[in-house]
């Protein structure tokens, strides 16, 4: 093995990486605030760049009607909620959220999905297409649980990954698809060729990672999420809406799951269900961090990256077999760690 | 006959008669429902009952289906050999992953089981012995004898006796001493240690009983089908088996079969009414699979099965057996003998001393009050003589042998009952249950006897015990009543009821008078004050400086870690620094 | 009630007359699931199909198998003994077809694979594989590599049964054509890099490089390939000749050579091939239904199965009545004997030692020219 295929392997590993590195923020953000393993934030990916391709082929994707009809759900269940406590007043604020916004971005994405717009135009449809996915899935689907289990919320995510799959089936089709690059330079570094997409990728990841530290060690809802995460009951006591905060880590969620799939539509294939697969990774690399803290988290997941291409190089044959088999020794090490199991024990 | 049993019937008369009256296909459906009650079953056990969430089990059904395939295509190998090698094989593997992974409950140990589920997908597709993606074609049925069951109609004789056999053990298992430990599992393991069971080593028990009987449903899958390929032990099948679970519920092992019945049956209408709604193709069963099983989760967290059950009206097993033999009891240490002795006990917990320097002693057959006001670090003395914490210095002994530093399950064995503060019952499980639990030391029979029922009379034994222990505090009447159905004060009154089910040489109880109303607090007096004129030497810790003023012998003072004051009652209730103490913040 | 009303209907048309009771063809197919992209255009062939066949009615009953083998089987279990057809269809997947095989053996029922698969000889007694056999297929890249010099190959080819038989295919021309293969590497549809593999063929440095994908799947090597430089001929198969692999590739696949049947350039096809005719007309009645561009070979070999079962069908509906064991033994005994059944994908002669029965007529080299795939002449 030389040295060149090291770096080109370095380069691919860090690529892929950096993608799998903010699907393990995301998750884990999710995870730290609602308990909610989110095996669902691959397909934010998937429904992403998917979208990006078929606005390219000036058609409209078929997640407006996610968003339409994901509306309507959570409209139902919130007024439900508004008039079994009278509070009639809330009633225009949930029609104005659930029911009109949503069909203003169909509107939009219908009107504007045949006209081909520049590039940028589409990515921000995309963006509104995507983002409110996470808040829609969250009120209709977790937050009637947030009381529940951590096992309980797993089932729904699992229920959540199914009907994702199943509608992205439906929408885009089983052929892949690939959407044109942002930028489409490249520049030599060494004997390696960069191109300016990876750049891109890389460079999101960064900005993102640091966003999310900003938003945490900054703002005040960042110290909200913070402190849900580490308490939610004490959070609740001191007056922190924890509902809100379940909003915050889902649209955040959502929102680097649709900037992850907007960035890497243009550097591979994208098939309907490459999305549980990417997730999954972005979990790995979220544990072998500990699941615990973010930059051990994005570490891990780039190692997770670095592990694929070297494996694909070595033994393709069995690179899922290694990267999900690596978390073994991980696990050996992390029970070994909690020597007391009743700390986690459920509550009934 | 109770209706349960009624239904139970019904279904049995069902199975029996399909075969002869259902079309060719309903008979492939009810094969296929029987696979999947087995791998259910396991789950239901593992998931619903145990509390430990794994979406791997299609690995072990893979593990079972290969095995026979190899062994019987390339070397020829009889089936029943295939059979004694995949659960061989199975149970080696399950071993190794439960060592691993069962110690991680919460939410590790589903991630681990998709991605041991996805490593093994791949190794199933890419091992040249397993035929890579092609898979294995040509496994011939089984034979008994000289008959080959070799038609779907056979198979289905085999795959039903397997499945029912499965549930019946799984519902004699549930019912026994192995049973309710493992029915604790999942909310109350801090108190099943307490009671001697070993929780971890119980656990992997459930898992390797769980793989096991997946692994047994790949067998009949790999001979009923005489084809073996990597797909159906993809991901998504673990996702789908532990569907069929949820909705089964964990409250009856015959969910399993309801879980396993709705979602097949589902499935294949789903699959043939769909596509006249919708042109274009897709995997629209699985969008509403998905849609069914949010407001199933939203709405009835337990599966469906405690609503057939209800229907069935409740299954109350009440009936005490009579005229079993007691159980062997503890030989007792005369009055005045030393028991506990907590010398220089200290606990750090960061910067803070919670327990400093503390000694004390109990003697048999009294009762020792341990005081103080809240924060005083009284809980962390009981947690520390009882094994849930341990010490950073000082020596705890019973009996002359030490115990600091011993688990829980061990201090246990050794003698020493307890009560929680918060009341740690079996919500679900009979009164009679729950404080069978705490004689579970005194029986040995494990989950093997459970299941092919050679435990009768050991369990009569055991029964009989828990139902004197209930007699003994008062509650005979509630006997059969589920315990999260009592009100607090009698709730605290069942949890000294399994303490005393032990046989314990000392009782230790935590707070028993929280929360109970005056004349709660009266009749629980009289029971303790009953309890030490039959011999129980009792560790009281307690708030209440009333309660405990006109119960105990004797009486240890805590204050910050610190014991401030020992004595008898009227002494230490005069003690200046007591009063100081407790009213000091006041006064 | 539904299923009653059938069957009176069916008793009826039994009591008029034999020859024109119903022949009911069982289907199964992957719309959905890992094979999806390949099962919806099988599945689209069947919107196109006649009404009868060989001169009796036909009804098709088509069931979703998610491309998951178990339900593949599930399903033709359930056609042959619920629906009582006379012959089955299927499936779009490897282990899909051989599970349905085993099934049409078990149940004595005539079945006509959609999917290169091979058997134990013994087993294809009522299996009949429509598909070109792949070592018909790669033995024309076989051909060209030889002709062009190439010494050695780089494969790179799915992680799956798919990959599996490319491998092979392109391994038993080997030692005939006089070049070796190098590496085997393998790769998912949906992984998001092959770079490692890549790399690993770069490092061979093979003459020619075959990609053992489908669809769009076949791509991504390809692309990366192109990427990292790599000059030689890029090879594909069979079954990633479609138009979406060209959207995916872009010019990066510009030159990829493929071979497939007739049916994929039947413009470009010589008046003389036997084949022109019918591959025209369907292609052209495909893309009507399905857009222009929708052409592919899978549906096609529905078109084909079903053209099969429509030179058989006369034969035995001489012996017996569609619905029952004898029409089926009868079916398979014609299906043995069919001569000379041109279909979209060149000429079918079945023999009892030979189940596909296709011959050289049935494949043809393409290569993609100006973001199409064009005739190699």
């Amino acid at each position: 093995m030389s040295a060149d295929i090291v770096a080109w392997l370095v380069q691919d590993g860090i690529t892929n990486g950096a993608i799998y590195a903010l699907l393990a923020l995301a998750l884990l953000l999710v995870f730290a605030v609602t308990r909610v393993i989110f095996v669902p934030q691959g397909e934010y990916v998937t429904f992403a760049a998917l979208s990006l391709s078929l606005l390219e082929a000036g058609r409209m994707p078929g997640t407006v009607w996610i968003l339409v009809f994901g509306g309507l759900a959570a409209a139902a269940v919130e007024a439900a909620a508004a008039l079994r406590a009278r509070a009639f007043a809330a009633l225009p604020r949930i029609g104005l959220l659930y029911l009109a916004l949503p069909a203003a971005v169909a509107l939009l994405v219908g009107w504007a999905a045949p006209r081909q717009p520049a590039q940028w135009v589409q990515v921000l449809l995309v963006l509104a297409m995507v983002v409110p996915m996470g808040p829609i899935l969250y009120r209709v689907a977790y937050q009637p649980l947030a009381s529940a289990s951590v096992l309980v919320l797993f089932i729904v995510s699992m229920a959540v990954h199914y009907v994702l799959v199943g509608l992205s089936l439906v929408f885009f089709g089983g052929e892949g698809l690939r959407a044109r690059p942002i930028a489409e330079a490249k520049f030599r570094l060494g004997v390696v060729e960069v191109t300016a997409q990876s750049l891109w990728v890389l460079a999101a990841s960064v900005v993102l990672i640091f966003l999310l530290w900003l938003l945490f060690e900054r703002s005040i809802y960042g110290k909200a999420l913070r402190a849900t995460a580490m308490n939610r009951v004490g959070a609740r006591l001191v007056g922190i809406p924890t509902a809100l905060t379940g909003y915050l880590s889902f649209t955040l969620a959502s929102l680097i799951g649709a900037v992850s799939g907007i960035l890497i539509a243009p550097i591979t294939t994208l098939y309907y269900d490459t999305g549980f697969l990417i997730g999954l990774k972005g979990f790995v690399g979220a544990i072998l961090g500990g699941m615990a803290s973010y930059p051990l988290a994005a570490v891990g997941a780039v190692a997770v990256g670095l592990l694929e291409a070297f494996s694909s190089f070595w033994a393709s044959t069995y690179k899922e077999t290694i990267v999900f088999a690596v978390l073994i020794p991980v696990l050996i090490w992390l029970s070994l760690r909690s020597r007391h199991v009743e700390e986690e024990e459920e509550r009934e | 006959m109770s209706r349960g049993r009624v239904l139970i019937a019904l279904f049995m008369f069902y199975l029996a008669a399909a075969p002869f009256l259902l079309p060719e296909f309903y008979v492939t459906l009810m094969n296929f429902i029987g696979l999947a009650t087995l791998v259910t079953l396991g789950l239901i056990l593992l998931t619903g009952v145990a509390g430990l969430m794994s979406f791997g089990q299609q690995v072990f059904v893979g593990f079972g289906a290969y095995a026979t395939g190899v062994l019987t295509t390339i070397y020829g190998a009889s089936p029943w050999l295939g059979l004694a090698a995949g659960l061989a094989f199975t149970a080696a593997a399950a071993l190794g992953l439960g060592l691993i992974t069962v110690r991680l409950s919460g939410h590790y140990l589903p991630i681990s089981t998709i991605a041991w589920g996805i490593a093994f997908y791949y190794a199933f597709g890419n091992l040249e012995i397993l035929g890579r993606y092609n898979g294995i074609q040509g496994i011939p049925p089984v034979g008994i004898g000289g008959w080959l069951l070799d038609t779907g109609r056979e198979s289905y004789a085999l795959i039903w006796a397997v499945a029912l056999a499965a549930l019946v053990a799984a519902a004699n298992l549930l019912n026994s001493r192995a049973g309710r430990a493992i029915r604790a599992l999942r909310f109350r393991a801090t108190m099943a240690e307490a009671f001697g069971v070993d929780t971890a080593r119980l656990k992997l028990v459930v898992f390797l009983y769980a793989a096991l009987l997946a692994a047994l449903s790949g067998w009949l899958y790999a001979h009923f089908l005489r084809f073996v390929s990597p797909g159906p032990f993809s991901v998504h099948l673990g996702i789908e088996y532990l569907f069929m679970a949820v909705v089964g519920g964990a409250a009856n092992v015959w969910g399993a079969v309801v879980g396993a019945s709705l979602l097949t049956l589902l499935k294949e209408w789903l699959k043939d009414i769909l596509p006249k709604f919708f042109e274009q193709s897709g995997n629209y069963e699985v969008i509403v699979f998905g849609l069914l099983m949010l407001p199933l989760l939203h709405r009835a967290r337990d599966g469906l099965a405690p609503l057939l059950a209800r229907l069935a009206g409740g299954a109350r097993r009440s009936a005490v057996p009579a005229g079993a033999p007691e159980l062997a009891s503890r030989e007792r240490p005369a009055a005045g003998e030393p028991l506990l002795e907590v010398s220089a006990l200290r606990k750090n917990f960061g910067g803070l001393a919670a327990v400093r320097d503390v000694s004390f002693a109990i003697r048999a057959g009294e009762i020792l009050g341990l005081i103080g006001p809240n924060g005083a670090g009284k809980s962390t003395v009981f947690n520390l003589v009882t094994g849930v914490l341990a010490s950073d210095s000082g020596e705890i002994r019973f009996r002359g042998k030490r115990i600091d530093g011993l688990p829980s399950r061990r201090i246990a064995k050794l003698g020493i009952a307890r009560t929680f503060q918060h009341v740690n019952l079996v919500g679900a499980m009979s009164v009679l249950d729950n404080v069978a639990i705490g004689a579970h030391l005194r029986g040995g029979k494990g989950t093997v006897a459970a299941m092919l029922r050679l435990d009768r009379g050991e369990e009569r034994r055991l029964l009989a015990e828990a139902a004197r222990q209930i007699r003994r505090v008062g509650l005979e009447s509630h006997l059969a009543d589920p315990a999260a159905s009592l009100p607090l004060g009698q709730q605290r009154l069942v949890e000294i009821a399994r303490a005393l089910a032990a046989d314990p040489v000392l009782l230790l109880l935590d707070e028993p008078a929280a929360g109970l109303r005056y004349q709660e607090k009266r009749a629980l007096a009289e029971l303790l004050r009953r309890l030490r004129a039959e011999g129980v030497s009792i560790l009281l810790v307690e708030h209440d400086m009333e309660f405990v003023m006109g119960l105990v012998d004797r009486l240890v003072v805590m204050d910050f870690g610190e014991r401030i004051a020992e004595g008898l009652p009227s002494a230490v209730q005069s003690d200046p620094v007591v009063i100081e103490a407790y009213l000091g913040g006041v006064a | 009630m539904n299923r009653t009303f059938t069957a009176l209907l069916a008793a009826a048309a039994l009591g008029a007359t034999a020859a024109h009771a119903q022949v009911t063809v069982g289907v199964t197919l992957g719309a959905t699931g890992p094979g999806a992209s390949l099962g919806i255009h099988y599945k689209n062939a069947f919107q196109l199909m006649p009404n009868t066949l060989g001169g009796q009615p036909v009804k098709f009953i088509i069931l979703e198998d998610g491309s998951d083998a178990t339900n593949a089987g599930k399903n033709a279990r359930k056609l042959i003994t619920e629906d009582k057809v006379d012959v089955v269809m299927g499936s779009n997947g490897v282990p899909s077809s051989l599970q349905i095989a085993q099934v049409a053996f078990e149940t004595k029922t005539p079945y006509l694979c959609l999917t290169p698969i091979s058997l134990p000889p013994e087993r294809y007694h009522w299996t009949f594989i429509v598909p070109q056999p792949t070592e018909l297929m790669m033995g024309a890249v076989a051909e060209h590599m030889k002709a062009n010099g190439v010494k050695t190959v780089g494969f790179i080819g799915f992680s799956d049964a798919w990959g599996d038989l490319m491998y092979k295919a392109t391994e038993h021309w080997a030692a005939s054509h006089g070049y070796k293969v190098v590496t085997n590497e393998r790769y998912a549809r949906a992984d998001t890099s092959v770079t490692g593999q890549v790399l690993k063929i770069l490092a061979a440095n093979p003459d020619a490089v075959v990609v053992g994908g489908s669809g769009t799947g076949g791509a991504l090597p390809h692309v990366a390939l192109v990427e990292r430089g790599y000059k030689g001929r890029i090879y594909h198969n069979h079954g990633t000749v479609n138009r979406e692999f060209i959207k995916v590739g872009g010019k990066n696949v510009e030159g990829a050579i493929a071979p497939t049947g007739p049916l994929m350039v039947p413009e470009d096809l010589p008046d003389s091939h036997p084949s022109k005719a019918v591959s025209l007309d369907f292609t052209r009645r495909y893309e009507q239904a399905f857009g222009a561009g929708s052409r592919n070979a899978f549906g096609g070999y529905s078109h084909d199965a079903v053209r099969i079962l429509g030179a058989a069908i006369p034969e035995a509906v001489k012996k017996a009545k569609p619905g029952t064991p004898e029409f089926r033994a009868a079916l398979r005994d014609a299906l043995e004997n069919v001569k000379n059944v041109i279909g979209a994908h060149g000429v079918y002669n079945i023999t009892p030692q030979n189940h596909n029965g296709q011959d050289e007529r049935s494949r043809v080299l393409v290569q993609v020219r100006n973001g199409e795939w064009r005739l190699m002449k």
